[in-house]
């Protein structure tokens, strides 16, 4: 096995980590995020604009492949930009989300070599001291096709939506990355991914007490696989990666008429990697909890914050992450309805 | 109270006889006691045996139409069932606001001689003080209530009262031994308990005359007042006394509320609107025998769009207010179902009169804004604080304060003019609705009696064989105005008035007279000119087409019957009205293609029509 292998496995592992952060739906720090999945007008749109800072740190008692090597400390930081929009239709008479995701900022990852044995470094480390890399541009753009299953009607009509009060229902969404990201096949941090990949997921959502402005809860959950091309150029070799599967809830409760809170938790296992055709490591285990705060500053305008920290998992992995993000929604309906009064 | 006792006596035996014996001696003491005492106090009682219990049923702000037996698509089937046992009754009257019609339905006088000249809440500074004016059930009169107990009857009340707060005025005073009552006019249907009134921000209830401290959590007024009706007979039937038992329901009176399970019952059921809906109660009225064919109907009111001219959007905001409010009906005529499953469980159903009807018409006014529509007001904090929750889906539940408003109501008052707080037909015309033992004509339409809720008092002491008194409790009281029904409900009259007698009615100003087939009415300014109008009821119930230069002599008639009422009844107009500021409220009228949309239903007639009408009638 070459040196460089080594840290390339883990240095994808953790790029691919922070990417998947990032395509993970519409934008959101707990991947596709509180009431994502809920249906507006057929005809609403909603433009969305986020930062993510995003944080992680391997402590020195990482080991990722329990056969062989105990690997070094890493601190990784991401600044990360996300241009999203989304727009609720009708699709074979099924409410439906069709959304897209541009995604840009930069990403520094630090290695700290001083427990890495010399062979496993990278060419030109110098054991016992510390290396960079860091990558920035775009990343995958991305696009989401959300369907619903069961429990919602289609909502072509503003009084459809009027008439609109959800129980439980299920969706199936799919979502696939295109490979269009800053890549440098020199590096084991990128932007990009180098290759497609994929998630279907089967979001399920039970609405308790008044489905009213001001009442709402709901219980969400949203079971999904991730779906991984090869990268055939990491570093001149071919990246496999197992799927990964995921588990993101939602506990949200309007607190008032235009402000809900949201209790969020993810869980990720899997993306066993493999580099040239021999496995590294180990399967990817984080949980992470957090919770979001959503203020409709106006009907059209939105203001959402979240924060979310890894508490369980691979215990030698801490993430955190806090996003801010603002959006804008619009019905052309509603608003020429608006110009009437006045507005 | 007549028991299930044949089986006990078939099988009393000798080893008990002796006990039965004595039982008996001493219970013939007791009646022979109390009989005495009742002579005593003034009133004769009939033998107890042969007196039927009452049960009398009160809805609040029930439009006309509502009902499945009145054409209403509101599914009632226990109503509908007792009207085909008993009898319906077309031309009812009762006031147009709730305490008004109560204080005539206890006293069977007058509302201006009875304490409620106005209501309470509304009296004109020149009204203030004066006789009949007082803004409770005054002591000029005694409540049937009264006069039954002390007749040997157990009197019970479940409900809305709203005709004193004080002490000496509430239910326990006047009449009912047991009872379980909101005093005011009404409120929250839940636990919350909330009253519309800032002054009183909790609905007062007493139970047994004592202050309710807490409504239980699981609290919905229908309910409780159900439960409360079949625990005081349950409670009070081992002596044998026959009863009186007022359920004077809350429902459907705003906030328009009802239990979460019964929200969606109707959903959707009314999203064409209420011209639609409306056209359709008259035509089943028509087939039914309520409204004869070809007369001339209220037409839809000026300020009003026709329905199927809004968004859908709006229709469905419109139609979710009419789908609570006919789930709050349905859930009252369940809930009477259960009494009247109790009393045939018990035995007591066939020797019962059931007697049913609404305290006015339905309602057209949005409550919460008329009592907190002042904003930076008292009331509007209050509303504000407690019930102003509006939301589409929330509306009906805990927290909200809806009301259906006048499209609606004009449907409920189908197919008369105006609605509550108005002397049009469509603000003092209740469905009637009375069965039980001696009860003729099982299933038919009565629309030749002209009937009062004030006759309802004297009807009742003659079934129950008991005397209006002169006197009670020591002072002198007014003699009752109202006719009994009793001839009528036996088949031996077709009305309880002769083609002399007349029915007067002022409230807020507004006035009417009604003799026969004709009334006159005295509107303000916008529902009326302001000037006396003639209509002719047998032809017009509507009240569409003012005759007075038709036929003046006969709007002369009876504005010298109004006179009479007047000074008769201390009529004191106030000198300012709620509905002074009506006409700067509504909006602009609407006026539409007559060609678009097309009119479904109704054919109104012309003037000129409804000439010929009368000439052949």
């Amino acid at each position: 096995m070459k040196k460089v292998n080594c840290s390339a496995r883990f240095l994808a592992l953790v790029a691919s980590t922070l990417a998947i952060a990032l395509i993970s739906g519409p934008a959101n720090a707990q991947d596709d995020g509180a009431r994502t999945y809920w249906k507006g007008r057929a005809g609403t749109n909603a433009m969305s604009v986020q930062y993510l800072n995003m944080n992680l740190q391997a402590s020195d008692t990482v080991q990722f492949d329990p056969s062989h090597y105990i690997y070094p400390a890493a601190d990784a930081q991401a600044d990360i930009f996300i241009l999203s929009w989304a727009r609720h239709m009708t699709l074979f008479n099924k409410p439906s989300i069709l959304s897209a995701n541009l995604v840009g900022g930069s990403v520094d990852v630090k290695f700290d070599t001083a427990i890495t044995p010399p062979e496993f470094l990278p060419p030109g480390v110098v054991p016992g001291t510390s290396f960079s890399q860091s990558a920035s541009g775009y990343a995958d753009p991305s696009v989401q096709l959300d369907m619903n299953l069961f429990g919602t009607p289609k909502l072509p009509a503003i009084f459809s939506y009027m008439n609109y009060e959800p129980t439980w229902t299920l969706d199936a969404a799919f979502m696939l990355g295109v490979p269009l990201g800053q890549y440098d096949d020199d590096q084991v941090v990128n932007m990009g991914l180098n290759r497609f990949y994929g998630r279907v997921a089967f979001p399920f959502k039970y609405h308790f007490r008044v489905f009213s402005p001001g009442y709402r809860s709901s219980l969400e959950v949203v079971p999904s696989v991730w779906l991984f091309a090869d990268n055939d150029d990491f570093l001149g070799q071919t990246l496999k990666n197992d799927p990964m599967w995921q588990i993101e809830a939602h506990w949200t409760h309007d607190i008032t008429r235009h402000f809900f809170a949201s209790l969020d938790l993810l869980y990720r296992n899997g993306f066993q990697s493999a580099i040239d055709g021999t496995d590294f490591g180990s399967d990817i285990e984080i949980g992470e909890i957090g919770f979001t705060l959503n203020f409709e500053v106006t009907p059209n305008v939105t203001i959402r914050t979240s924060f979310s920290s890894n508490v369980f998992g691979d215990s030698d992995i801490d993430t955190s992450m806090i996003r801010l993000q603002f959006i804008y929604a619009w019905d052309r309906a509603i608003e020429n309805l608006k110009k009437l009064g006045g507005e | 109270m007549r028991r299930k006792n044949i089986d006990t006596c078939s099988v009393i035996t000798r080893h008990n006889f002796a006990k039965a014996a004595s039982k008996v001696l001493i219970s013939l003491c007791l009646c022979v006691v109390s009989s005495a005492l009742l002579l005593f106090t003034g009133t004769a009682v009939a033998q107890q045996s042969e007196r039927p219990n009452f049960l009398v049923i009160v809805a609040d702000d029930l439009g006309y139409s509502d009902l499945g037996s009145y054409g209403g698509e509101i599914n009632t089937p226990v109503l509908d069932d007792l009207a085909q046992q008993g009898m319906r009754y077309t031309d009812f009257y009762v006031a147009p606001t709730c305490s008004v019609t109560r204080s005539m339905l206890m006293s069977g006088m007058d509302n201006h001689l009875a304490g409620l000249g106005n209501m309470g809440e509304m009296l004109a500074p020149n009204q203030v003080g004066q006789p009949g004016y007082e803004g409770v059930l005054n002591k000029r009169v005694a409540s049937v209530a009264a006069l039954l107990r002390d007749g040997g009857y157990h009197t019970y009340m479940a409900g809305k009262w709203h005709l004193g707060l004080q002490p000496d005025q509430i239910p326990h005073a006047r009449g009912f031994e047991r009872d379980f009552s909101l005093l005011v006019g009404g409120g929250d249907h839940f636990d919350d308990g909330w009253n519309i009134e800032w002054q009183i921000p909790k609905g007062p209830y007493t139970e047994d005359g004592q202050p309710v401290e807490k409504l239980p959590k699981d609290f919905y007024s229908t309910k409780n007042y159900t439960d409360k009706t079949i625990q005081f007979i349950e409670e009070g039937r081992d002596d044998g006394k026959p009863f009186l038992a007022y359920m004077a329901f809350t429902a459907p009176h705003g906030p328009l509320q009802v239990p979460d399970d019964w929200l969606r019952r109707y959903k959707n059921q009314y999203d064409e609107g209420w011209d639609v809906i409306r056209e359709r109660r008259i035509a089943r009225m028509q087939e039914l025998g309520i409204v004869e064919e070809g007369v001339s109907t209220a037409e839809r009111m000026w300020f009003l769009p026709r329905g199927s001219q809004l968004a859908p959007g709006v229709r469905i905001a419109s139609g979710r207010k009419m789908e609570i409010y006919a789930s709050m009906v349905e859930y009252m005529d369940d809930q009477i179902g259960r009494v009247f499953d109790y009393l045939k469980d018990i035995g007591e159903y066939d020797n019962t009169v059931v007697i049913f009807f609404s305290d006015n018409g339905a309602e057209g006014a949005d409550l919460v804004k008329m009592f907190s529509g002042q904003v930076g007001s008292m009331g509007w904090m209050h509303a504000g604080a407690n019930f102003a929750e509006s939301g589409h889906n929330s509306i009906g539940r805990k927290g909200t304060f809806a009301e259906y408003g006048a499209a609606w109501a004009q449907v409920g008052a189908a197919p008369f003019r105006l609605y509550k707080g108005y002397v049009t037909e469509g603000g003092t015309r209740s469905p009637l609705i009375v069965s039980g033992p001696g009860v003729q004509g099982a299933g038919a339409v009565n629309t030749t009696a002209i009937m009062h809720v004030m006759d309802l008092a004297p009807t009742l002491l003659e079934l129950a064989g008991v005397e209006h008194p002169a006197t009670f409790q020591g002072r002198d009281i007014l003699p009752m105005q109202g006719k009994s029904w009793v001839s009528t409900l036996h088949g031996e009259a077709q009305s309880p008035r002769s083609s002399d007698d007349y029915l007067g009615f002022e409230l807020f100003g507004n006035r009417a007279i009604r003799q026969g087939d004709w009334k006159i009415g005295w509107h303000l300014d916008p529902f009326g000119t302001g000037e006396w109008q003639l209509f002719n009821l047998d032809a017009d119930p509507g009240e569409q087409f003012d005759l007075s230069e038709k036929f003046p002599e006969k709007r002369a008639e009876l504005m010298a019957l109004w006179d009479e009422y007047e000074e008769m009844n201390g009529v004191i107009i106030g000198n300012r009205s709620l509905l002074e500021g009506a006409k700067k409220q509504l909006p602009t009228p609407v006026f539409e293609s007559s060609s678009y949309p097309p009119v479904r239903g109704m054919e109104k007639i012309s003037h000129k029509k409804l000439i010929e009408l009368i000439n052949q009638k």
